[in-house]
């Protein structure tokens, strides 16, 4: 019975009626969107930043050209590996703790602590920066009552404040997935590594971090893809000025209503991304297949 | 390791850094960690309750004074009835799509499988100015923007891959032979999913569904550049407002979006382990 043509057509397609919505779905919300965002950033364009018909690599030549645009991309990318590090490096000490508590109430307000930030909106949390951070807020405050500062800087239109915003809007995404490569951490290998004479530092840096590190890589992957293309909360906490990528699309679409070099911009930034992405990961598994080869 | 050398010899951060202090630093780090998670959020509700008319931490006085402006707002109540009307649109087509296409993609097996997999999730991890820009764009050309048909496909977009992971999670674990029971016991395939299937995935679809509804919740950077003048979500007014000027009035609402989350996530928490769905 099996093996009839019919059954083994049936084998082979088995499951596809349940993906057929999602498929259509993401055909015509993501995948026919940026078809059409990729023919508009090869458009030319009219006096007045409208599109006209025809095709032109101009846009993508502005964004190479102009310092505007390629220096923004530049800032994008060092901003992107500056978050993306920080998150790893900040998340290690996070999801450790949560990764070794019982289950009980303080682990639980810990894991409502790290999802908080995800769960809320990143208006809310880019605007909790925005207080803080302020000309009369308690960061600027606690520095001249420390004498760090004589009187109250502009923390706010700051690249730091963008940086502190920006981690801590995405540090959740890297916590969440390292607290579970951390949870499933095999504890008598551990164990064998302190009978064996290495103290917590030791078996920490050697044995837990290499471990946990597919983990932290896929958290890291998320931070820095969504670090390419925030936008929100560096144009609410560092304003419009700041030289990012995501600020300069925004703009450009929101005040020059050149739609065409946005879109250019765009694409540029989405293929860095997943340049580095991909490469990142196909290093990771040449690494790891090294190790365990 | 192949490089022995390099692991008999003791690194000189250990004596920077000795042994014993290790487990008390590492505590205090992640208790730093920990505060910095909150600290934005703490000055924020603290904030809503101040009695000046500036954003003042440490507040001065106590009030409600904000929440009650907010409630007397028109404005403000047309933007909660908009994000409420939105999550209850949203959550049904996530789950329903999510739900299906985590199955599939779990237990089907089918030419491009993995590829519609890394298709399912890929919004996810798409940086959002570009999502943003190109429904923005696509959207123009069909009258879509600034209409509720339109958010509500935005943040169907936007959530759906937090409801195919965190239902992929529970299909990961479900034993078919529960459903191969089911079915030599002469239910058909449309009941065996019904009555086995789908509560065995509960927890997973509790966990994308309310996942579905903090985005919807929260989302604005999408929302900013489709929505428009009669579709302003609860967030996009927060970010309007926010850029301006800064007012107690908006801390309020946004503590009261935080609320709303937590109890989501609280009540989420009872349903299904939400930490294993991201």
């Amino acid at each position: 019975m099996a093996h009839t043509p019919r059954a083994r057509r049936r084998t082979r397609w088995r499951g596809t009626a349940y993906v057929v919505p999602l498929s259509v779905f993401l055909l015509a919300l993501f995948v026919a969107p940026l078809v059409r965002l990729l023919q508009l950033s090869f458009r030319p364009v009219d006096e007045s930043n409208a599109a006209l018909p025809g095709y032109t690599v101009h846009q993508y030549v502005r964004v190479f050209t102009e310092p505007f645009f390629y220096e923004a991309l530049i800032r994008t990318l060092l901003t992107a590996v500056l978050v993306t590090v920080l998150c790893v490096v900040l998340a290690y000490p996070a999801a450790y703790t949560l990764a070794q508590r019982r289950p009980g109430l303080l682990r639980t307000l810990l894991f409502v602590t790290v999802l908080s930030p995800l769960l809320t909106s990143v208006v809310v949390r880019s605007y909790g920066w925005v207080v803080l951070l302020g000309a009369n807020g308690p960061v600027n405050r606690a520095f001249v009552a420390l004498g760090v500062l004589d009187q109250p800087a502009h923390l706010l239109t700051s690249y730091s404040a963008v940086v502190v915003s920006v981690t801590h809007v995405l540090l959740p995404f890297a916590i969440v997935p390292l607290t579970t490569a951390l949870g499933g951490l095999d504890r008598d290998v551990l164990r064998a590594s302190r009978v064996l004479g290495a103290g917590p530092v030791r078996t920490f840096a050697r044995v837990t971090v290499p471990l946990s590190l597919p983990g932290a890589l896929s958290g890291a992957l998320v931070v820095f893809a969504l670090a390419m293309g925030i936008y929100i909360t560096p144009l609410l906490v560092g304003g419009a000025n700041q030289p990012l990528a995501g600020i300069r699309v925004y703009d450009q679409i929101s005040t020059v209503f050149d739609y065409p070099v946005a879109a250019a911009l765009s694409f540029v930034l989405l293929l860095i991304t997943v340049l580095c992405t991909t490469g990142l990961g196909a290093a990771f598994r040449t690494w790891e297949g090294r190790l365990h080869g | 390791m192949a490089d022995t050398r390099r692991t008999a010899r003791t690194p000189a951060w250990s004596t920077l850094f000795p042994d014993r202090l290790a487990p008390a630093a590492g505590r205090l780090l992640a208790a730093l960690v920990f505060l910095f998670l909150l600290a934005p959020l703490v000055v924020l509700v603290a904030s809503s309750f101040n009695t000046t008319a500036s954003v003042a931490f440490p507040p001065q006085g106590f009030s409600t004074r904000w929440y009650r402006g907010v409630l007397s707002s028109p404005d403000w109540l047309v933007s909660f009835q908009l994000s409420g009307l939105l999550v209850v649109l949203v959550v049904p087509t996530v789950v329903l799509i999510g739900t299906l296409a985590a199955y599939g993609l779990t237990r089907g097996s089918f030419p491009g499988r993995g590829a519609l997999h890394a298709l399912a999730l890929s919004p996810l991890m798409t940086p959002e100015i570009i999502t943003a820009l190109g429904l923005l764009y696509y959207f123009h050309g069909i009258g879509l923007i600034d209409t509720i048909p339109g958010l509500w496909l935005a943040h169907s977009l936007i959530a759906l891959p937090y409801a195919v992971r965190a239902v992929m999670v529970s299909a990961a674990g479900l034993d078919p032979t529960l459903e191969r029971a089911a079915a030599s016991l002469g239910a058909g395939g449309v009941r065996v999913f019904l009555t086995v299937t789908l509560p065995l995935l509960r927890p997973g679809i509790v966990a994308g569904a309310l996942l579905a509804a903090v985005t919807s919740l929260g989302e604005v950077a999408v929302t900013a550049l489709v929505a428009g003048a009669h579709t302003t979500t609860v967030p996009l007014r927060v970010f309007s407002s926010a850029q301006f000027e800064l007012d107690p009035s908006v801390a309020a609402v946004s503590t009261v979006l935080l609320a709303a989350s937590v109890v989501v996530m609280v009540v989420t928490d009872k349903f299904a382990k939400i930490s294993e769905a991201l």
